[in-house]
């Protein structure tokens, strides 16, 4: 009944990548969707998306089993050490990032039941984007193991931070001219902040690709803008 | 005469001859160089008989390649060259959602998703939950289906995606076929469409609503109030006129797109129609003490192949446009030059943002007539320019205004234009005004004339 199945070394590390690959695409479909359904209200899409979640929940125990397993049964070394533990961490990123998003859709939610906050919601779309897009970035130099694309997107993860500050600034401003935002402000405020911070994710990931390919850590201090927040 | 080893050595030669004659077709078919001196040795130690022997394939081979019909249809290049990105996948291990892999992927597909290897994994080519899950039904369940997808990051395109199964699902391993076609322009024009009805909609009820507004009102409360009446009566009028200029732009603009792909008759002087419109919106100049500085060349110099009327309602909706947004005892200057090239007129403000909004299809030796339309109004930010053409587009800030227009002028001269296979062309500076430019081919006779005319002007 059960084939047996003679599989290489080589053909399971592959094998651990492609589903993290995987998991990336379900995490940046998430990610999509929570941007969309945050930009038109729209409902239907940010309940379905916070369904969704448990599916990445699920692939990345499979991935961390996997990874675990190989460790122990294969004891892999130097390149192939460095292969299996970063599809761990970056399951581990992609899973916080499904999260960010799940918890923009539940956001979503609430806000739709309040007025639409105008050129707000326009302004956290554009640097929703503008994450989606690192994040999509990062997972093609993983899947491609291209160095030059991790650290590019390494070295510009300063925009989205800058976004975030104007954003800041923005809705600040909104709440104080009307007390009766500071409700809608609040949530606003955290959708920017989950977008901010899957950002980050894509960063570590970033980091990850760097350090399986070549072994070592990207060696100089990011350029970080200093936060209005801690 | 000859002895019979002199007729033998010629015989020799005749082969010898022969052989170098067949060299190329055996090389054909031989496909090396090295044939050659083997086939000439050869020929002269056996004789005839051999040779024959060896010439015999050749010349059979010749006429069986010859006839088109027999070669069979190239299917494999077919498919290469496809402008569809085309793949097919083959299943991996079973509960593996990750171990399916390509065995064949197009052109078009290897160039879209930059693939490197043949035997690449679905997964690293597309990753879309969507896709995969729609490839996982085609290979596992056998079920055909197809969805639409935009992949992230920046250019917003938006792709079908289908997938059938290739085999059925008894046979292992399991095929599957994936075709994406290229949906953006399609998504663009249906949301064009969508938002071109909303707008129109929306122009057309914002009159209307206060027509009927003041027709309950004065058969109400104001009945019997005759300043009322008065003071209602015309503003109704005003919006009634409103409705109706919509209405006609919107008829003329759909009458001209009918038109557009016919080339227009007639003959018209770019100088004497501009004068032509300017005398007519006198009345309009002096209201709000607007001056035209005028800068033409002689009558008949600037003379085009074109419809009068729509030459007309052109300069009439550029001039308008000027009246409109020039302050109060403004200058406007309408200049006419030709004979010019087909390329957008320099700026001649070093600040100024330019912007082609329609140029025409290059045509070597045309030559063309350009009318310029400049204004001392408030001028548009440099990000406004790509929009002006779009129906109902008003440049933000301006919108409070007076709104006499109907936001479709612009949309109307860049059509008119079009159908005169001509170009236009905006420049502005914030604050210092707006120049646009129209430039239409010079009619034929001009055209002929252009040397001597440049001999004149030299």
């Amino acid at each position: 009944m059960n084939e047996h199945i003679v599989r290489s070394y080589e053909d399971e590390l592959n094998q651990l990548a492609a589903e993290v690959v995987r998991m990336g695409g379900l995490a940046e479909a998430q990610v999509g969707d929570s941007i969309q359904a945050f930009a038109r209200r729209d409902v239907p899409l940010a309940q379905a998306l916070i369904g969704r979640d448990i599916k990445l929940d699920a692939i990345e125990a499979d991935i961390e089993r996997a990874a675990i397993r190989m460790i122990a049964l294969r004891q892999p070394m130097a390149n192939d050490l460095r292969r299996t533990m970063s599809a761990m961490k970056i399951a581990m990123n992609l899973e916080r990032c499904g999260d960010l998003a799940k918890n923009i859709g539940k956001r979503t939610l609430i806000l739709a039941e309040s007025e639409p906050a105008g050129p707000v919601t326009r302004s956290i779309e554009r640097m929703g984007r503008l994450v989606a897009s690192r994040l999509k970035e990062v997972i093609d130099a993983y899947t491609a193991s291209e160095i030059d694309r991790a650290i590019s997107v390494w070295t510009r993860d300063t925009e989205v931070d800058e976004h975030y500050e104007s954003l800041f600034r923005e809705l600040l401003t909104y709440m104080m001219g009307d007390p009766r935002t500071i409700t809608a402000g609040a949530h606003l405020l955290f959708v920017a902040k989950n977008l901010e911070r899957i950002g980050d994710h894509a960063t570590n990931i970033a980091e990850i690709v760097h350090f399986e390919i070549t072994g070592q850590a990207i060696a100089s201090e990011r350029p970080k803008l200093d936060s209005l927040t801690p | 005469m000859p002895s019979p080893s002199d007729a033998r050595l010629d015989r020799l030669t005749v082969l010898t001859g022969l052989a170098g004659a067949a060299a190329p077709l055996a090389l054909a078919a031989f496909g090396q160089a090295e044939a050659l001196p083997a086939l000439v040795v050869s020929a002269g130690m056996a004789g005839l008989g051999l040779m024959l022997a060896r010439r015999a394939p050749a010349p059979v081979q010749t006429v069986t390649s010859a006839p088109p019909t027999a070669a069979p249809l190239p299917f494999a290049s077919i498919l290469e060259e496809l402008e569809d990105p085309v793949m097919v996948t083959e299943a991996g291990a079973p509960g593996e959602p990750a171990g399916h892999r390509l065995i064949f992927a197009n052109r078009a597909a290897r160039l879209l998703f930059r693939i490197q290897r043949q035997d690449a994994r679905l997964i690293t080519v597309i990753r879309n939950p969507q896709v995969t899950e729609l490839v996982d039904e085609a290979l596992i369940g056998g079920i055909a289906g197809h969805v639409a997808f935009e992949p992230a990051g920046a250019p917003e395109r938006v792709w079908t995606a289908t997938a059938r199964p290739l085999a059925g699902p008894e046979s292992r391993p399991a095929l599957a076929l994936l075709v994406l076609r290229d949906q953006t322009d399609l998504r663009r024009a249906e949301r064009m469409r969508a938002d071109f009805l909303a707008n129109a909609s929306h122009e057309l009820r914002t009159p209307l609503a206060s027509l009927s507004g003041f027709i309950e009102t004065l058969r109400g409360p104001a009945r019997d109030d005759t300043d009322a009446r008065d003071r209602f009566l015309a503003i109704m009028q005003i919006q009634a006129e409103r409705m109706a200029r919509l209405i006609n732009d919107l008829m003329s603009l759909s009458r001209i797109e009918l038109n557009e792909h016919i080339a227009p008759q007639g003959r018209v002087d770019l100088a004497l129609a501009a004068t032509d419109v300017a005398d007519a919106m006198t009345p309009v100049l002096r209201g709000k003490g607007v001056r035209i500085e005028w800068n033409t060349p002689p009558s008949g110099g600037a003379s085009i192949e074109g419809d009068r009327d729509q030459i007309i309602q052109v300069i009439q909706n550029l001039i308008d446009n000027a009246v409109k947004y020039s302050p109060q005892d403004g200058v406007i200057r309408v200049e006419v030059s030709s004979p010019v090239s087909g390329d957008p007129p320099a700026v001649r403000d070093p600040e100024a943002a330019r912007l082609a909004l329609l140029t025409p299809e290059h045509r070597p030796g045309e030559l063309y007539a350009l009318l310029r339309i400049s204004d001392g109004g408030p001028g548009m930010p440099r990000d406004a320019l790509p929009r002006l053409t779009e129906r109902f587009y008003r440049v933000e800030g301006q919108k409070s205004g007076d709104r006499t227009g109907t936001g479709l002028g612009l949309a109307i001269v860049k059509h008119i234009v079009n159908r005169h296979r001509g170009g236009v062309s905006v420049e502005s500076v914030e604050g210092r005004g707006a120049t646009f430019s129209v430039w239409f081919p010079l009619a034929a006779a001009a055209q002929m004339s252009w040397p001597e005319r440049v001999a004149k002007a030299s």
